[in-house]
Order: structure tokens, then C-alpha cells, then sequence
């Protein structure tokens, strides 16, 4: 076994026994505008995100809100179909290389054989593809439990019909049967039978999260998503919530995607992280090299800015600026406008210059038009000639950072017109840092650190 | 005592709270019963202090805040009892506000007792300051404080900011509210007619502001405008929100959670008051935007010297704000001390459960420590400690009576049994042998 041995239930996880696998998945949401409902963009909430949960394992997944963490949850639990790429579910392993194989290749080199290999494996695996049993016993294998327990529960159904339903669509039990079914769930998550015939406003928010999980666990299944189960509740009441979720697992053998924001919420459960930034995967590891050793400035920009009980002294640092537009994601490194360890290879653009000068006074006020010929280079045409030069001599202050500077390849003032000019910057990679971890950043820090 | 007095620069004052809460009470009357949200909160909050309030959902912590600027509905809430002394401060005279020896570089001075002037009487309770009861005062004299004197940050700035006026006119109230001979100052109208003070105070009908818009007035009423908006770009420049100009003319969907946030604050801050309550001003943002208003607020505080009431849920956050913190539990307050002291060495078994339950790198996975059951219902509780039932160490005395806070050590209260002998009883409960 390779990676971080967690505290808890870890030791039981196998490396290669992968019970979900996420490929290259991407969810965009069409925007739309005028009274035809013409589709002007796309917002990529999720933008090719890979990776795997093993069986038994908690892998936490954690971001800024708006940075797809709950999409991507929406996705791997079949409450939506991904625009492209998928999740594929209980794969053995001879299939799941055949699987990584065919997917390496571009579509364009793939044989006929190929072609109706993939299109097997997807039948009777890939959650978005599949149907009949292979869907029914998906279906029955993961379950969610939401954020919101107000939201997510019938106001108008009992206790006994909320959590007897799973039961009940999938027809294992009726009757007298089913009450005591939903009784013994009911103890599992300590409520009891006293609590049958209630409704879900007579609870309060943690004992309404303990019916969504006993609802949740109904049908025997082998993954939860738990979208941030306990953001709504107080921190007494989360630590019961905690707990009752790590002996369930513990019993059940359950395998957790957790969801969440809370960062000391997710060292104490997941044994693997994945951080999320406007879609994409910025850092994936195991819990203690994510804690004490990332590798991407935005992991330690989150670290940083979480006030932590168990340290003494003060010093909280704050992110400058705000998540950008996941409909208009920055090139190259989608960090690289609040980075504050930026270098010239980071993929700074046209969007850049406006983002960092629209706040300095007098600078875009009298901007006419913009014509781009790519997210690197444009024709900014400003009024009157003034206008033009006080941005190219605005581009030459300290009013932008160094490192965009750097990457400035060309500035030219024609008339009222100025040309602005990027190195161009390839998207960037995750690249492997250490055992199971992987980072997507430039900057490599593994070689600066002395190894222990 | 003397206040702003020639001799008071070199005399070392003593330091008055800037409000004292004494025996709270506020009740809410339900179909099944009253329920007693507040019952009995004592609490001062120092001059210049960050004092937190925290505690679990539903503790009344919000309601307690809300007390002050009377901001509870009644009905159905009702005022069961208890003061809510209130000193109100003014710019000091000696610097015009810029910030001296006098006023301890804050700009404000207390303001003097009126029956007193400043010697100290019955009704100023010798402290020589002008003391008003927030429960008791008139509505008209409360709209004086409210938003003047004592301001309030909201949990939620996308609900608490008017969605259909664009950020001018909702940080723009506040100046035509209590800033009016300020704002005709600014504009050099010292000599302005009467339409024009209305327009000050922003109550002048349509018909009026047709006129105004004439040209003989014309030309003094933009002088005004462009006189509000100075005053406005300055409050949100110091929250740093960039551009501030720009800002004003936006909506508030338009702005982001954290700028929304700013904005609120920018808008709290404008009249420079003595007291600022945050309700939860950072649980509805990011991780990251809450760190940067976490330390704009600090920043702030410091800057002008301003009491702030804290209120959370989140002991961690408090911790790096705070410089004293009261846990509340259901109604009451169980322990008041430095931040230091309640993290350090926290008495109450609540205090020290709420602590315990924070996920921290050393708890190993599935043993959190939880506090056992439910917070208990507040409908006519019986006369006993509040927390028993779930504490591990309750012994009957707790059961029977009511404890009350007192002193264990210096600047630092608790209400438990364990700490003080209960009325009549010979065991009392103690950490070293949990009865149950």
C-alpha cells in the first residue's frame, strides 16, 4: 500500500480495487439570452476532472463555492448526464486499463474494434450510458445525502415513508416488514421507533441529517455522496454527525465522496483529497501531503485563510481578488489571477489588463471596442488617442504584477488603437509530485525542499 | 471623570463600558407556551473592545444582539425585563474627530451626563456620561442611536441590502439620516432655504425635487448631491472596495458576496459609532473572502477604536477577533472571559464540549467528542442549570437550582456549580468524579 495510511478506516482499502472512476468529465451549462433563447456561451462548471475512489476509501473533495464541486457530486451520482467524458462504476481492473487504453487514444485513431470495445464497456459501466439492471443496480449502490436536510426531505411525508421509500421502489420490503426495516435503519443512526410517525419539521437539523442518512443507507449501498453534510449544523452537532458517519463506514465498508468547504471537517475524515478550482482538478493527494506539503498555491491559499482551532497564533492570510467566470476561464493556469507566486508561464492574457485596470481611474473609461484575434492578443480601440496611451503607459507601471509584465510580448500604440500581445500558454497539466499526488501548477517546489 | 477637560490628557480616565447589559429578558409567546429566548443575560462590553457572543443555533444570540437597537418584533417577542445601558459618544472637540491625546486617538469622547453635567449623579450611575436606556428610550430618540451610534453588520448582505436601490442611495440614507448639517456643511449651503434642508434629509416629495431640479436651485442642490457622494466614495474606499465611484452606481446583484459584505460594513461604519453588533457577518462567504473581512473588520476596529459585538457560531473565528468572549446556552450566558482564558482553561463543561467537538488534526477519526442530546426546549423552563441533562458531571444540586455567574478568577465568570457551592447543598458536582 502506497500513499498516507489514514487514521481510521484506511487500512481495509486496497490499492487497485477502484470502485468509481471518474474520466476527463465535463458539465457545461449553456447560457442563453434574448427572447429566442440563443445559446451565447457555455458555463464550464466542470471541465475535465479525473480521478478515482477506491473501495472503502473517503475522498474528500474541496474548493471555493461556484468551483463545481456540487455538480461534479450531481454527476458521479447520475442526477445529471456530463456533457462529455464519464463516470464508470465497479470496473474490474483488467477492464479499467483496457478502458484507460482506448481513451488515451484521440478518437480519430481508434479501429472499428475499438470502437465497439468502448462502446461495451460503456454500456455496462459508464453511469450516464447505462440501462436496465446495470442502471437499476447503480442506482441502488449510490446514494446522496444533501447539504440541505430542510430541502431534501418530503415536508409532507412521514419519517417512515421518507426513509421505507428506497425500500419500496426497489421492492424489498412491504408491510410490517418494511416498518421494522425502517426501524432498524432508524436505531443504526440513533433514532428510534418513537420517530416513526413524525414529520420532518418536528426534528432538528441534525436529527433531520441522521433521517437523510439512514434514508440514504436504506438500500445496502456501496457509495455515498455526501454533499457538505453538515454545513447547517453547529459544531457540537457536526461531530455527532462525524462520528455516526465513521462507524457506518467502519460497519458497512462504505465508500464516501465528501463534499464540503470545511477544510479541518476534511483532514479529520477523507484519506484523499481532490481540490477543485473553476472546474478543474488544481491538487489530488493523499490527506497529510495535502496538508503539510502542497504543492499548488491555491492549496495553500485555502490552508491559510481557514481559521484553525488548534493554532495558537494568528495568521490568517487573505486571497486578493474573487473566483472568475467559469463561463470565461483564464488561460493556462485558471489560478494564475489571484496567484500570488505568478511567473510569466502562467498563461496571462488580453482579459488580464482589463481585470487588473479597471479599477485605476481614467484607464478604460473612454474604451470604444475590442477585437481579439485569440485570449492572447487584441486591438483595444479607444476614443481618442489620450485613452491609447495612457494604457500602454499604465502597462509599463507597477499597476499590473511583474510576472504579467514578463509575459507581455508586444504593446503598440497605433493612433487611438493599441495592440496587446501574450506569450501563448498551453493549459496546464497535472503532474505527479510524490505517490498519488498530483498538482497543476508551473511551479515544481518538490526539487527546493529538503526531503524527509 | 471629567470628560474632554484640560487635565484629562495627563489623568490616566478609567475606562466605562460603552454599554452594559443587566438581566435581559426577552420571551416569545407561542401556542405552546412562553418560550424564553433570553432569560437573565448580564454582560459590559469595555470601550474599545471586541466582545463575542457565541454559541449553538438557537441559543439567543441573535435575539440578544437584535435587543439592542430593538429590532425584535413585539408581538410576538416580548420585553420580559432588564436594562440595556447605553453611553453614547461624540467627536471630540479638541480635534474635530482627526484623533488626539483627549480622545485616545479615537475621535470620540463620552458624551457628558445632562442632569450632571459630568460630576456624576444617580442617573448617569456616577459615571459622569450621558446613559440611556435602549429599552426604554422614545422611538424618535432611539432612530437618533440606531445606525448613528450604534450600527449593525447583517449574516446575510444579499438579504440584507434593498436588491432594487443601487448602493448610492442605501449608503446615501445614512448621511441624509444623521449626518444632514454635516452634508449642507460640505457643500458650503450654511445658508440653505428650506427646500433644500428637506432635500438633506431626504424627505422631499416628487414635486419638490421637481423644483429643485429648476435652475435658480439647481446649481445648490447639485453642489449637495456631489457633496453625498464624496461622503459615500469615502465610506466604501475605506472598506477598500477599488473603484469606489464606480461601485455606487451598481446594484447589489451586481457585486459579489464579499463586495456586498464591504458594502454593508462601508454603510455600518459611515457615522463612525461607538458600537458595532456583527451578526455572523463572514457565515454566508467563502473560506477565502472571510478571512479578508475578518481582518477588515479588525483593521477597522483598531483604526477607530470602535466597541464591536461579535456574534458567531464558529469558536475558531471568534478566537482570532475577539479579546473576550461570552458562551451563551440556551438563554443564558455559562462563561464569560479573556480569549486566552476560555481557551485555555475553559470551566464550564459547555465551554469545554463546544471546544472538544472541533475536528482537529489530533483526534483520531470517529472519536469527536460529542456533547450528548439535544439543546433543551425553552418553553417556561424549570429553575435549573440549563445544561444539565447533558452534562457529564450534573450532580442534583443542578437539578434544584439556578446557577448564576460568578466570579472563579480574575476577569473571568462562570455559571456551574462545580465552581461555587450551590444554596443548601453539601455535594456539589466536581470535574474529578462525573456522576453519571
Amino acid at each position: 500500500m502506497t500513499g498516507a495510511v489514514g487514521l481510521g478506516t484506511s487500512a481495509l482499502v486496497q490499492d487497485d480495487d477502484i470502485l468509481l472512476a471518474v474520466r476527463d468529465l465535463k458539465k457545461h451549462f449553456p447560457v442563453k439570452e434574448g427572447a429566442l433563447q440563443q445559446v451565447v456561451g457555455q458555463v464550464k462548471a466542470v471541465d475535465g476532472v479525473s480521478f478515482d475512489l477506491r473501495r472503502g476509501e473517503t475522498v474528500g473533495l474541496v474548493g471555493e463555492s461556484g468551483c463545481g464541486k456540487t455538480t461534479l457530486g450531481r454527476c458521479v451520482s447520475g442526477l445529471t448526464d456530463p456533457t462529455f467524458g464519464g463516470v464508470y462504476f465497479s470496473l474490474p481492473t483488467d477492464k479499467r486499463r483496457q478502458l484507460d487504453e482506448l481513451l488515451a487514444l484521440p478518437a480519430g485513431l481508434r479501429t472499428e474494434s475499438d470502437q465497439a470495445n468502448l462502446a461495451r464497456l460503456e454500456e455496462s459501466h459508464r453511469v450516464d450510458v447505462m440501462k436496465g439492471d446495470a442502471w437499476r443496480r447503480y442506482r441502488r449502490n449510490c446514494q446522496v445525502v444533501f447539504q440541505e436536510s430542510f430541502a431534501s426531505l418530503n415536508p409532507r411525508q412521514l419519517i417512515k415513508d421518507i426513509v421505507g421509500r428506497p425500500l419500496r421502489v426497489h421492492k424489498e420490503a412491504s408491510g410490517s416488514d418494511l416498518t421494522e426495516k425502517v426501524v432498524e435503519l432508524l436505531e443504526q443512526v440513533g433514532l428510534g421507533r418513537q420517530h416513526l410517525y413524525r414529520y420532518p419539521h418536528q426534528f432538528s437539523g441534525g436529527q433531520r441529517q441522521r433521517i437523510s442518512i439512514a434514508r440514504a443507507l436504506a438500500l445496502d449501498p456501496e457509495l455515498v455522496v455526501l454533499d457538505e453534510p453538515t454545513s447547517a449544523l453547529d459544531v457540537s452537532v457536526q461531530a455527532q454527525i462525524l462520528n455516526l458517519l465513521h462507524e457506518l463506514q467502519t460497519e458497512r465498508g462504505l465508500t464516501y465522496l465528501f463534499i464540503t468547504h470545511d477544510l479541518s471537517v476534511v483532514r479529520h475524515m477523507a484519506d484523499r483529497i481532490v481540490v477543485m478550482y473553476v472546474g478543474k482538478v488544481a491538487e489530488k493527494g493523499p490527506t497529510d501531503v495535502i496538508f503539510n506539503r502542497p504543492e499548488h498555491p491555491y492549496t495553500d491559499a485555502l490552508l491559510a485563510s481557514s481559521p484553525e482551532f488548534d493554532r495558537s497564533t494568528v495568521s490568517m492570510q487573505a486571497l486578493e481578488g474573487s473566483i472568475p467566470d467559469p463561463a470565461r476561464p483564464p488561460q493556462g493556469c485558471r489560478f494564475h489571477t489571484r496567484c500570488p507566486v505568478a511567473t510569466p508561464a502562467c498563461g496571462w492574457e488580453v482579459d488580464d489588463v482589463v481585470l487588473w485596470l479597471e479599477d485605476v481611474e481614467g484607464t478604460f473609461e473612454d474604451l470604444h471596442s475590442v477585437s481579439r484575434n485569440d485570449a492572447f492578443d487584441a486591438w483595444l480601440t479607444f476614443d481618442d488617442q489620450g485613452g491609447a496611451q495612457r494604457l500602454a503607459a499604465a502597462l509599463r507601471t507597477d499597476a499590473i504584477p511583474a510576472a504579467m509584465q514578463a509575459a507581455l510580448e508586444e504593446v503598440t500604440v497605433d493612433e487611438a488603437r493599441v495592440r496587446i500581445r501574450f506569450a501563448e500558454v498551453d493549459e496546464v497539466q497535472l503532474t505527479a509530485r510524490g505517490p498519488n499526488h498530483q498538482a497543476a501548477c508551473v511551479l515544481d517546489r518538490s526539487g527546493s525542499r529538503p526531503q524527509n | 471623570m471629567s470628560l474632554a477637560g484640560a487635565d484629562s490628557a495627563t489623568q490616566p480616565t478609567e475606562r466605562v463600558a460603552v454599554a452594559s447589559v443587566e438581566d435581559l429578558r426577552v420571551h416569545f409567546r407561542s401556542k405552546a407556551g412562553t418560550v424564553h429566548a433570553v432569560d437573565g443575560v448580564s454582560f459590559d462590553i469595555a470601550d474599545g473592545e471586541t466582545l463575542g457572543l457565541v454559541g449553538e443555533t438557537g441559543c439567543g444570540k441573535s435575539v440578544t444582539a437584535r435587543s439592542f437597537l430593538r429590532l425584535v418584533p413585539m408581538p410576538p417577542g416580548i420585553q420580559a425585563g432588564g436594562s440595556i445601558m447605553f453611553r453614547p459618544h461624540r467627536s471630540c472637540s479638541a480635534c474635530r474627530g482627526e484623533g488626539c491625546e483627549v480622545c485616545r486617538h479615537s475621535g470620540r469622547v463620552p458624551e457628558a451626563c445632562q442632569a450632571c453635567s459630568g460630576t456624576g449623579c444617580e442617573k448617569c450611575e456616577q459615571t459622569g456620561q450621558h446613559t440611556v436606556d435602549l429599552l426604554t428610550l422614545s422611538e424618535k430618540q432611539l432612530q437618533d442611536i440606531r445606525g448613528n451610534r450604534i450600527a449593525m453588520i447583517f449574516q446575510d448582505p444579499g438579504k440584507a441590502l434593498n436588491p432594487a436601490l443601487p448602493i448610492r442611495d442605501q449608503v446615501a440614507e445614512v448621511f441624509y439620516q444623521h449626518r444632514t448639517h454635516d452634508l449642507l456643511a460640505d457643500a458650503g449651503l450654511d445658508d440653505a432655504g428650506p427646500l433644500l434642508i428637506r432635500r438633506a434629509t431626504l424627505k422631499t416629495r416628487r414635486f419638490e425635487d421637481a423644483i429643485l431640479a429648476l435652475p435658480p436651485l439647481r446649481a445648490r442642490r447639485n453642489k449637495l448631491m456631489a457633496a453625498v457622494d464624496t461622503r459615500i466614495a469615502d465610506a466604501l474606499a475605506e472598506t477598500q472596495i477599488p473603484n469606489p465611484r464606480k461601485v455606487m452606481d451598481r446594484y447589489p446583484h451586481e457585486l459579489s458576496g464579499g463586495m456586498r459584505q464591504r458594502v454593508m460594513i462601508a454603510q455600518a461604519l459611515a457615522c463612525d459609532p461607538d458600537l458595532l453588533i456583527a451578526d455572523e457577518p463572514t457565515t454566508a462567504l467563502d473560506v477565502t473572502v472571510q478571512a479578508r473581512i475578518l481582518e477588515l473588520v479588525r483593521e477597522l476596529q483598531q483604526r477607530h477604536k470602535t466597541s464591536v459585538l461579535y456574534i458567531s457560531h464558529d469558536l475558531s473565528l471568534v478566537r482570532e477577533v475577539c479579546d473576550r468572549i461570552a458562551v451563551m446556552y440556551a438563554g443564558r450566558i455559562v462563561e464569560v472571559a479573556a480569549t486566552e482564558s476560555i481557551f485555555d482553561d475553559p470551566r464550564h463543561p459547555y465551554t469545554q464540549g463546544l471546544l472538544a467537538a472541533i475536528p482537529a488534526a489530533t483526534h483520531e477519526r470517529g472519536a469527536l467528542v460529542a456533547i450528548a442530546g439535544n439543546v433543551p426546549e425553552l418553553i417556561d423552563p424549570p429553575p435549573a442549570c440549563r445544561f444539565a441533562g447533558r452534562c457529564d458531571y450534573e450532580a442534583s444540586a443542578c437539578r434544584e437550582n439556578d446557577p448564576t455567574l460568578a466570579q472563579v478568577a480574575p476577569a473571568h465568570d462562570v455559571a456551574c456549580f462545580i465552581h461555587h457551592p450551590a444554596p443548601g447543598e453539601e455535594r456539589n458536582p466536581s470535574f474529578d468524579r462525573p456522576l453519571r
